[in-house]
């Protein structure tokens, strides 16, 4: 039989050819049993940042299993419709692990962990749990309050900045923890905060920054942006300035202060372990520098040696559990109480903490 | 150094990226018509004008490819709004996607990398009084973007081809009836706020935030496109209104980082709210809205 290439044999081929490219990835991972692993960002993947993060933390779990996983990336996914959108049509690709790395997706992905019960899902930053889902945080206070003990070690006038994303519970928790932090070292130290209202305006946190350190401050925290728009104008400014997720060294090399950094690969590791052994279980995964998912990197070397020595005890104390970040006494803005002496805070009041902490001069937002 | 002179010292910068997008605009619409595709046309001027200056380290080839290619954007939606007569609303939001689009797919493998800014040049004597003196040291865009404000006003006032400009916009069967070429006079004023709006956003992305991350722009292109409105399309009030608002959302900011007691969310909607305010209140003047209005605006014009 002669085919010829006429329009309606040219649509049917089409269409045949797209059919089966359509269906093949699926069959393809159901026969050989690899795991599909899909991540969902929020924002594009650059060099450094959250997503940055995230994506690093699947490195060695490629290097782990090799042929058996399938790591793929959707970056710049918009939070709501079309990220449920995406999720839903990579798992019914044949991902059986997401990774959905953004607040904004949990409904979403709650959802698709409701309806398949044989995939598992993580959720960043959430409080949601279902026997698939995970949602997991990392305690970044824990690394801001080493931060804050090297600022204040190394700021002349005792006034410290920060230009912070958004006033959430995670965020406000960063910042009291470096302001007391800095206290440690200086107890009159102060902390100013700029709230961006904003994920990513690198404009605006150029120019926040431009306005604490035109106000004296000569430690700048980078709080939740992902492009080094802050840590770039302290350099330029000549302020210090120390920020989160990952290291942004490249970018001021010599007001670098060290970064509050997260590696998720040990985490990302036990659950993927975790599904291969069927054993994968939802639950609450608050990581710290007990399960070296928090580690603080770059240090600057500026930090004179004795507080150096400091920062090293209080990260074991940290690590061991012996001297956790927020324990009493620990005094409101307002002067009032917030943490009574001998006392610790409980994760779940960590985790929803709405107030500031003596010293930092910035009213919160209500 | 206090929150005043940090106002004072920043707020031509600031408003820099919306004052060359929104003259651009201003021009393009008192010629009758409306691109809103602005945005579009900043964020791949922002694209282009970094990555020459990431491989080739110079700002005058920057901001010119980068007014080149907004320029070309902008034939694009002109062919569509112009030649082909399709709906300027329309056409100028598909163009204005469209552009961020191709910002996107550009500056893909650039994300969060960084070049150098451009060095200040500082009036002698006048750069040294205290408090106001930030004001006279400024890089070199802005003292352009000041001239060029000028020389538009001026232009527009005075010329015979700002006046050729306007009529079109205002009766283009009149103009046509007195020998004018209204769709070439029409392409020639879109294009220049293609110019324009591709140097807007090379200032934003290598001098202003010397980075690239995409969706930079952040929706200033609308802002200059609802500044040229509430300015009632003149060209000191398009000054006026773009200073004041980079003024603003610079004192808010120097007012949170003081210390001021007052709701951030509220602080960061103060630009909108003082601007809308303030050129609101001087545009109530109906006669004057009436006599600087663009009759034709937005009208497709069939010879």
């Amino acid at each position: 039989m002669t085919s010829t290439l006429n329009r309606r044999n040219f649509l049917r081929t089409t269409a045949a050819m797209g059919l089966a490219a359509g269906f093949a990835p699926a069959m393809a991972l159901a026969e050989d049993g690899t795991l599909g692993i899909t991540l969902v960002l929020p924002s594009p993947l650059g060099d450094v940042g959250w997503g940055r993060a995230l994506a690093n933390g699947l490195e060695p779990v490629k290097a782990a299993y090799g042929d058996k996983v399938k790591v793929t990336i959707l970056e710049n996914i918009m939070e709501g419709p079309d990220a449920d959108r995406i999720m839903t049509k990579s798992v019914a690709d044949g991902s059986k692990f997401l990774i959905a790395g953004s607040f904004g997706y949990q409904n979403g992905a709650l959802q698709i962990a409701r309806r398949n019960a044989d995939v598992s899902v993580l959720h960043a930053s959430g409080f949601m749990v279902a026997p698939n889902f995970t949602p997991f945080a990392a305690r970044n206070y824990e690394g801001t309050y080493l931060l804050g003990m090297a600022a204040a070690a190394l700021s002349k006038s005792g006034k410290l900045g920060t230009v912070s994303a958004f006033a959430i519970p995670e965020l406000i928790t960063s910042i009291n923890a470096f302001t007391l932090g800095a206290q440690a070292i200086n107890p009159a130290a102060e902390v100013a905060v700029v709230w961006v209202n904003s994920w990513f305006d690198p404009a605006k946190e150029q120019e926040s920054a431009k306005a604490l350190i035109a106000q004296g401050c000569d430690v700048i925290f980078s709080n939740a942006q992902d492009t080094p728009s802050v840590v770039d104008i302290c350099e330029k400014s000549g302020a210090y300035v120390c920020n989160l997720n990952s290291s942004m060294k490249a970018y001021a090399a010599t007001k670098y202060l060290g970064c509050a950094a997260t590696d998720w690969s040990p985490f990302f590791l036990e659950q993927v372990k975790a599904h291969f052994e069927g054993s994968f279980k939802g639950h609450n995964a608050f990581l710290g520098m007990a399960e070296q998912v928090e580690k603080v990197l770059d240090w600057s070397a500026d930090i004179p040696a004795d507080v150096m020595e400091k920062i090293k005890a209080r990260e074991a104390g940290i690590t061991s559990g012996e001297a956790p970040v927020f324990a009493g006494p620990i005094a409101k803005q307002d002067g009032s109480e917030g943490v009574a002496a001998g006392a610790a805070m409980k994760d779940e009041e960590i985790v929803a903490m709405d107030w500031h902490v003596k010293g930092v001069t910035t009213p919160l937002p209500n | 150094m206090n929150a005043l002179t940090f106002v004072l010292a920043g707020m031509l910068a600031a408003a820099m990226p919306f004052l060359l997008a929104a003259l651009g605009e201003l021009l393009a619409e008192r010629s009758g018509v409306m691109n809103l595709g602005i945005e579009g046309m900043m964020a791949v001027g922002a694209v282009i004008a970094f990555l020459s200056v990431h491989h080739f380290g110079t700002h005058t080839l920057g901001f010119l490819l980068a007014g080149l290619a907004g320029a070309a954007l902008s034939l694009v939606f002109a062919w569509l709004a112009l030649t082909l007569r399709a709906n300027q609303v329309a056409a100028g939001l598909a163009i204005g996607i469209l552009g961020q689009g191709l910002s996107a797919l550009f500056g893909k493998s650039y994300e969060s990398r960084t070049v150098a800014g451009l060095p200040k040049l500082s009036i002698p004597s006048l750069s040294e009084i205290p408090v106001v003196g930030g004001l006279f040291s400024q890089d070199a865009v802005v003292w352009l973007g000041l001239l060029a404000t000028l020389t538009i006003w001026a232009a527009l006032r005075f010329t015979k081809l700002g006046l050729v400009i306007r009529a079109v916009g205002e009766n283009p069967s009149a103009a046509r009836s007195l020998g004018y070429p209204v769709i070439a006079i029409r392409y020639s004023c879109v294009m220049f706020g293609g110019l324009m709006a591709g140097f807007a956003g090379a200032y934003a992305a290598t001098v202003y935030t010397p980075l690239w991350a995409d969706g930079m722009i952040a929706g200033r292109g609308w802002i200059a496109l609802a500044l040229v409105v509430f300015a009632t399309w003149m060209t000191g009030r398009v000054f006026f209104g773009a200073v004041l608002f980079g003024a603003v959302s610079l004192a808010q900011l120097a007012a949170q980082a003081g210390g001021v007691n007052l709701n951030s969310q509220l602080l960061a909607s103060l630009p909108y709210i003082v601007t809308i305010l303030v050129l609101g209140v001087i545009s109530s003047n109906r006669r004057l809205l009436k006599v600087n209005g663009v009759a034709s605006l937005g009208k497709t014009y069939i010879p």
